[in-house]
């Protein structure tokens, strides 16, 4: 086990950040702490490096417990904030190279290991340009460069991709992926659900400083009650229709806003077929029509009555 | 050495406004360093003197008439009461000599006339008065043993015509002690600004909250991390400091191989020291980078201006000079102050600025607990 928090609370004042939080990571796996902002995602992070003081409970990296002189287990950590931390006199190579410098006594291998970063993260072209110079996207990879370049055992990441531009993005995720398969284990902590699903191979779903899930992509999905959701563009429908389609086999909810048909079933195969049938039977007229499985969102919506993004 | 490194660069990527004080520097110094200082010359000054004579102009009267006139500038204006007046108020004129009626006469049969006269105040006006009552009191002298009024105007004119020499037995070459006095103390402006400003920069760029956060999670122990960014701020001091030692050599020459440089030297020292805490306590108060120039404008040119830097400390009011005490700056001009005036090197004269440099010191020493109680307090995790 690399982490092991137990019964973790963290008190502000009268506002409880983190209620009793107990969870594990494994060697080698990507675990994604999955929730909307203010969740406890961030404090419980901060709360493992020993940034912040805690009420209760115990948390332990590679078996050892973390104070802020462990200086041996903080070695092998890298931590890549929400915020962008670097110099705005230096350059993006000596950015890297200094908080490299901060693990990495070793001339020849610092350097080695600055050039892998730049790699990973793709700034080899941008080396001597300084952060003014970079744009949001390119930024945020030179964030990351600086808090994994001392190649870590375990790695933080806090939203390392908000507001970042999709090719930023991908870029990113990429990296993130060849970190894990160099054998690194990683704390991936985001509200944005697509993520934790591609990358992540288990989600804790927190809200108000509690896990209410823990899983992996699939298993958190079978908690959703919808099993299919269909989107239908159709200009006008009557509301006889959208009265009939309700009373249809595993119909869940039906919803009808703004010329979008929002169908959702708690079960059922051929569902997309049938409700196409009905809607050429009744003459409807209609011009996109999609099905989708559902999404974290949904288990999130599911288990707490909001969505992720509220 | 990586703190060091990036201190370096960070400094290095500053190094236009270090420039910039240093030239600021060279220039007033330069330029203040090129008038000469009069404080050893003497050069007679003549008040402007207006006699109104209602005796004949002649004998003992011609006599003092002629040496008035001598020794001042007489003035000539309209002889109405009103005229005299606004002169007196604008300052055309510093004295007015009112001569009587029959003075030469009631003067040789030992009346003793009365003079009047009307003054300024002023110490051109004091210079007057003086010279008419030196003349006054030598005829008198004279009067007792002579009636021959032919003698008697040639043995006060003999008397009179005897100048004092003055000669300076100083040995000191004040001229460039002066200088060089100038030049040390103008250095309060560039050691604050310039150690403020950059100390506080590289600070600011250090202590920022997720820059330091970044650290606190490294390996890198934050004791060892801080002493290392202590000694980099004290490198740059130190070779801030040496410059500008080695720009006064260049800039004032051979005094500085003298006692008196070498005390000013020493005390530029200590006072850098104590600038480099000063810095030190700011940049870990301030966290906007934008608030820098302010501050020195609020800490550089208030302290030189308050405590002498810039103007004579002899010219500031005493409730300035009173409020100065509280500041470093004055205990380090006004031993620059009291190097200029030192004839004679020893433990007994030195003694006046071992205790400023004491203060200093003690400065420095409030400034370094102060930070530390304030890292301190910013160093807590919540």
């Amino acid at each position: 086990m690399i982490i092991d928090v137990k019964n973790l609370t963290k008190k502000y004042k009268e506002l409880t950040a983190i209620n009793d939080l107990s969870f594990n990571v494994k060697e080698g796996e990507i675990l994604g702490l999955l929730g909307p902002n203010g969740s406890g995602k961030s404090t419980t992070i901060n709360c493992i490096l020993s940034l912040l003081k805690y009420n209760k409970g115990s948390i332990k990296i590679f078996g050892k417990e973390i104070k802020p002189d462990s200086y041996d287990i903080k070695a092998k950590i890298g931590v890549v904030f929400q915020d962008v931390a670097v110099f705005e006199e230096l350059t993006v190579y000596e950015n890297i190279d200094y908080f490299c410098g901060l693990y990495i006594k070793d001339k020849n291998t610092k350097k080695k290991y600055v050039e892998d970063a730049i790699e990973l993260v793709g700034l080899g072209e941008f080396k001597k340009f300084r952060p003014k110079q970079l744009s949001g996207g390119l930024l945020r990879r030179l964030n990351i460069a600086c808090g994994i370049a001392h190649k870590p055992k375990l790695i933080f990441l806090d939203e390392p991709t908000v507001a970042v531009d999709p090719q930023s993005r991908n870029n990113i995720l990429d990296g993130i992926k060849k970190l894990r398969d160099n054998g690194a284990t990683i704390v991936y902590t985001t509200h944005y659900m697509e993520e934790v699903e591609i990358l992540c191979d288990r989600i804790i779903i927190l809200d108000k400083g509690k896990i209410l899930a823990e899983g992996t992509s699939d298993e958190l999905k079978k908690k959703a009650k919808i099993e299919e959701r269909i989107t239908v563009e159709i200009n006008n429908l009557e509301e006889k229709y959208i009265k009939e389609i309700k009373k249809k086999e595993n119909v869940d909810d039906v919803k009808y806003d703004a010329n979008i048909l929002f169908v959702t079933y708690k079960k059922g195969k051929n569902n997309l077929l049938e409700l196409m049938d009905y809607l050429k039977s009744e003459n409807i007229n209609f011009n996109k029509i999609y099905s989708e499985r559902p999404t974290l969102n949904d288990v999130f919506l599911e288990l707490t009555g909001k969505e992720l993004r509220d | 050495m990586a703190v060091f490194k990036t201190f370096l660069k960070i400094v290095n990527r500053n190094k236009f406004i270090i420039i910039l004080y240093t030239v600021i520097l060279i220039t007033f110094a330069g330029f203040n360093m090129q008038t000469n200082d009069t404080s050893t010359s003497f050069v007679a000054s003549k008040p402007d003197i207006l006699i109104i004579n209602k005796d004949e102009n002649t004998g003992i009267t011609n006599n003092l008439i002629k040496y008035i006139q001598n020794n001042s500038n007489i003035i000539d204006i309209e002889q109405s009461e009103e005229a005299i007046n606004d002169a007196l108020f604008y300052r055309d004129v510093n004295y007015i000599i009112y001569i009587p009626e029959n003075y030469r006469q009631d003067f040789m049969n030992d009346l003793n006339p009365k003079i009047e006269i009307k003054s300024t105040g002023d110490y051109q006006a004091s210079l007057a008065e003086m010279m008419l009552s030196r003349y006054i009191k030598v005829a008198n002298t004279y009067k007792k043993d002579l009636n021959n009024e032919e003698d008697l105007i040639k043995r006060i004119n003999e008397t009179l015509e005897k100048e004092a020499k003055i000669e300076v037995t100083s040995k000191l070459d004040s001229d460039s002690l002066s200088r060089a006095t100038f030049y040390y103390n103008f250095l309060n402006y560039s050691i604050i600004a310039g150690l403020v400003y950059i100390i506080c920069l590289i600070l600011s760029s250090f202590r920022e909250e997720k820059i330091r956060k970044r650290t606190i999670i490294s390996s890198m122990n934050y004791k060892k991390f801080n002493r290392q960014l202590l000694i980099s701020n004290g490198i740059l001091a130190i070779i801030l400091w040496i410059f500008y030692v080695i720009l006064s050599f260049i800039l004032i020459g051979d005094i500085m191989f003298t006692k008196h440089g070498l005390i000013l030297i020493a005390n530029s020292f200590a006072f850098s020291i104590c600038s480099l805490t000063i810095a030190f306590l700011i940049g870990n108060l301030i966290n906007n980078k934008n608030a820098i120039n302010g501050i020195i404008n609020v800490i550089g040119l208030g302290s030189s201006f308050l405590c002498g830097a810039f103007v004579p400390v002899e010219w500031l009011p005493d409730s300035i000079l009173k409020i100065a005490h509280i500041l470093p700056s004055y205990w380090y001009i006004q031993s620059n102050e009291i190097i200029k005036t030192i004839e004679v090197v020893n433990i007994e004269t030195l003694k006046p600025i071992f205790i400023n440099i004491s203060v200093i010191i003690l400065f420095s020493v409030g400034y370094i607990i102060l930070t530390n109680i304030i890292t301190k307090n910013k160093r807590k995790i919540a």
